[in-house]
């Protein structure tokens, strides 16, 4: 599919809009530079102010799992203290440290151009310097595809900011972004307090602008067809399409591309549901457990999670089986976040391995009834009182496991774990990455 | 020199009560700083009871420093003022250039530069960063002992008992606690705590020969540099004759 | 003495009152704030301050301020109020 997209023009007339169904990856092998350049037009170029004004209209929120708009946070590091637009330090964050979650490894292998273009873009909107490209762990294939990529465009003499390739540290909390910061700044993978925020000083003590790669690679869209083309599809709350990673009991697992507010039972049913399915986990480990078949008519936006108690994240969703045991899996989940945490906060350093440890009781011991207090009076423990999001995370995944799966719950405590507990684990856990 | 119009002068000129203040306030400034040492070593390994919360241990800290800083200015002022000895006032700042002993007071000019860098350091706290304020307050473990020696070394008063006896426990009360920092300093390596304690131990056994060929044998006065001879007429009691 | 809710003075509206934070990264559980301030901090079961969230009451930013000083790793703040 090619089109000849016009590019944004200085002189600020809105482009005709194209066909809104232009898709994020194409293929399944990654496009080069000049087969990119075909399909999707030039890298545009124009005045920084104008870029940043038109992904604000768009309503772009972030992809990684935060949801902040985009262009505010380009505007705030754009005007930063400091020399005005000079110094500033682009962060394109591939990391993809949630285990569930393979959008942004797919995205890197098929569409690098994209992203790449994004971090120009970005780079000449708020005036950097430097720009990095975090790469994770689980991105074998996409190294090739990147290194390639970027030599490409050296060739072609694209990009004025060179784009260094950093390998992301291993661990469920290197990508966040202040570990990612105090990564590149020479110092431990781990979460760092804010203030101050990346926006004031980040990478190099440097205004710095961290964003997902998939909102990079839209960006690089919108500079390209306008933010009414990227608003066409979407909801109002949420514009635009996302990638979302669909795992689990379905019968066509994988990265999809969809217009926000699709229903999930219509993306589920485009997987190839395997019924019957008696759960699905929104947003990665970070998020919350929603009931099949009742949760199939929640929208896939930010607003339509928030309104059935979930969250969209990173576009994760994994279904859980009939067949398997919810409670089983979120102990699983918590023990692995548990071993994950930095070490660096006492409540999330004692509380969570406690928290992980109750809910192993209930889902693989034997357990009083006493012992949902204590698990919700941990939760409410840790909960907003790390420095990074981990123990909130972890606290909404159990308690919302508790909630989903309330009558197993009664279950393993009057009878002990049910068989479906010592069947193959659904989710993935990485196991290489326990501490 | 009788009546009452010559005893202001008396005290302002007469080099004796001057000289009693500026030992008894060392001495003071000595318990005073080793109370606050040992507080300092009893916040570092957490020490609390029910009746005795850690702001108290904080609190009283902060005041008993503060207090041996004024009993130490108290005795540089003394000492300064005094005639008897020409001891001006820069030779309390700058080590070594005192023509009194210059070793001992040179000692006591040390402690008091690093007296002075603690407390103001730590009245500015909260505007300076953590680790530079923890670095200075590192060097309390110098200050202390160097003020103990300077009294050993620069004092009239070491061979008098009770103010050996009063030396002594201060340095026990001291190297008792720091023991028990230094054990629980490095839980992971009874190694270097170990060391730590042998270290210390090294360096009592070593002050306590050098007190017995130094300060508490004949002929110290002399070999520490008392060179100012007293004028004629003016006396001061010699401790060691009376023993 | 003025009548206001919070028992202080109405002169300084909740909005401009400054708030306690922690810095869970820096804080070691040494406890002093709880000691110094149990009106707004109390320990959970491993020794960590718990802080109660709102704008710090005018009576008790003295004691707050000396909770602030105490903390032997400067993890306790008091955040300006919001311009």
């Amino acid at each position: 599919m090619t089109v000849r997209g016009s590019a944004v023009p200085s002189a600020g007339r809105p482009p005709a809009p194209g066909p809104r169904d232009l898709r994020l990856i194409v293929r399944d092998e990654p496009l080069s530079l000049a087969e990119h350049t075909a399909c999707y037009g030039p890298l545009p170029s124009g005045p920084p102010d104008l870029l940043i004004a038109e992904v604000e209209r768009s309503g772009l929120t972030g992809r990684g799992g935060g949801a902040f708009p985009a262009g505010r946070k380009m505007r705030a590091v754009a005007g930063a203290r400091g020399p005005a637009r000079t110094g500033r330090v682009v962060i394109a964050n591939g990391s993809e440290s949630e285990p569930a979650s393979s959008k942004d490894g797919v995205l890197l292998s098929r569409a690098p151009h994209l992203v790449l273009d994004g971090i120009a873009l970005c780079a000449s909107a708020v005036g950097a310097d430097r720009a990095y490209l975090c790469v994770g762990h689980a991105a074998g294939t996409s190294d090739r595809a990147l290194a390639r990529a970027v030599a490409e465009r050296a060739g072609a003499g694209l990009d004025s900011v060179p784009v260094e390739i950093h390998p992301t540290a291993g661990g469920y909390l290197a990508g966040q972004e202040s570990a990612l910061i105090s990564a590149l700044n020479g110092n431990a993978p781990v979460p760092t307090f804010v203030p101050p925020r990346p926006a004031e000083r980040g990478a190099h003590r440097r205004p710095t602008l961290v964003l997902n790669v998939e909102t990079l690679a839209h960006i690089a869209l919108i500079a390209r067809f306008g933010s009414e083309w990227f608003a066409a599809a979407g909801t109002p709350g949420t514009p635009g399409s996302a990638l979302v990673t669909v795992t689990g009991a379905v019968q066509r697992p994988g990265v999809r591309e969809i217009p926000l507010g699709t229903p999930l039972g219509e993306l589920l049913h485009r997987c190839g549901l395997i019924k019957p399915a008696q759960a699905v986990l929104t947003g990665g480990y970070f998020g919350t457990w929603l009931p099949l078949p009742a949760a199939l008519t929640v929208p896939v936006s930010h607003e339509g999670m928030r309104a059935a108690g979930a969250s969209l994240g990173p576009g994760v969703l994994a279904v859980l089986p009939a067949a398997a045991c919810g409670l089983a899996e979120t102990a699983r989940v918590a023990s692995f976040l548990a071993a994950q945490n930095a070490g660096q906060c006492g409540p999330c350093r004692n509380g969570l391995p406690a928290l992980a440890e109750a809910l192993n009781w209930i889902a693989f011991g034997q357990a009083g009834p006493d012992i949902i207090g204590w698990v919700e009076q941990l939760a409410g423990l840790v909960a907003g009182r790390g420095a990074c999001h981990l123990p909130d995370g972890a606290a909404g995944l159990v308690r919302s496991a508790l909630t989903v799966f309330a009558a197993d719950v009664q279950a393993h405590l009057s009878a002990g774990p049910c068989a479906r507990a010592s069947g193959p684990p659904v989710l993935p856990v990485p196991a290489r990455w326990a501490q | 020199m009788t009546g009452t119009g010559h005893l202001g002068a008396i005290i302002v000129t007469s080099s004796t009560p001057l000289w009693y203040a500026t030992r008894a306030t060392g001495l003071v400034a000595m318990v005073l700083l080793t109370a606050s040492m040992a507080l300092g070593l009893l916040s570092s390994v957490r020490f609390q009871r029910p009746a005795w919360p850690r702001f108290v241990t904080l609190g009283l800290h902060r005041n008993l420093s503060l207090l041996a800083l004024g009993f130490t200015v108290v005795h540089v002022l003394t000492t300064v003022l005094d005639s008897f000895v020409s001891i001006p006032i820069q030779d309390a700042f700058v080590p070594f250039i005192s023509s009194y002993r210059p070793i001992w007071v040179g000692l006591g000019a040390i402690a008091l530069d690093l007296m002075l860098a603690l407390i103001i350091t730590s009245l500015l706290r909260t505007r300076m960063g953590l680790q530079s304020w923890r670095v200075v307050h590192w060097t309390a473990y110098l200050c202390w002992p160097v003020a103990v020696l300077h009294g050993l070394g620069t004092g009239t008063d070491t061979p008098v008992r009770w103010v050996l006896v009063l030396t002594a426990c201060c340095v026990l009360v001291v190297a008792v606690l720091t023991f028990w920092r230094l054990a629980l300093a490095w839980p992971a390596r009874p190694l270097a705590s170990t060391a730590g304690v042998v270290l210390i131990l090294a360096t009592l056994i070593a002050g306590g020969a050098w007190l017995r060929v130094g300060p508490l044998s004949p002929g110290w006065s002399a070999r520490s540099g008392t060179r100012t001879a007293p004028p004629a007429g003016a006396s001061r009691p010699d401790h060691r004759a009376s023993r | 003495m003025s009548q206001h809710p919070d028992g202080g003075s109405s002169r300084q509206p909740p909005l401009r009152r400054p708030q306690l934070r922690v810095n869970p990264i820096a804080c070691d559980a040494h406890g002093l704030c709880i000691e110094l301030l149990p009106e707004l901090i109390t320990a959970d079961p491993w020794g960590y301050p718990i802080i109660t969230p709102g704008p710090v009451p005018l009576r008790l930013q003295p004691l707050a301020r000396r909770a602030v000083a105490a903390c032997p790793t400067l993890a306790l703040m008091l955040t300006s109020p919001p311009r």
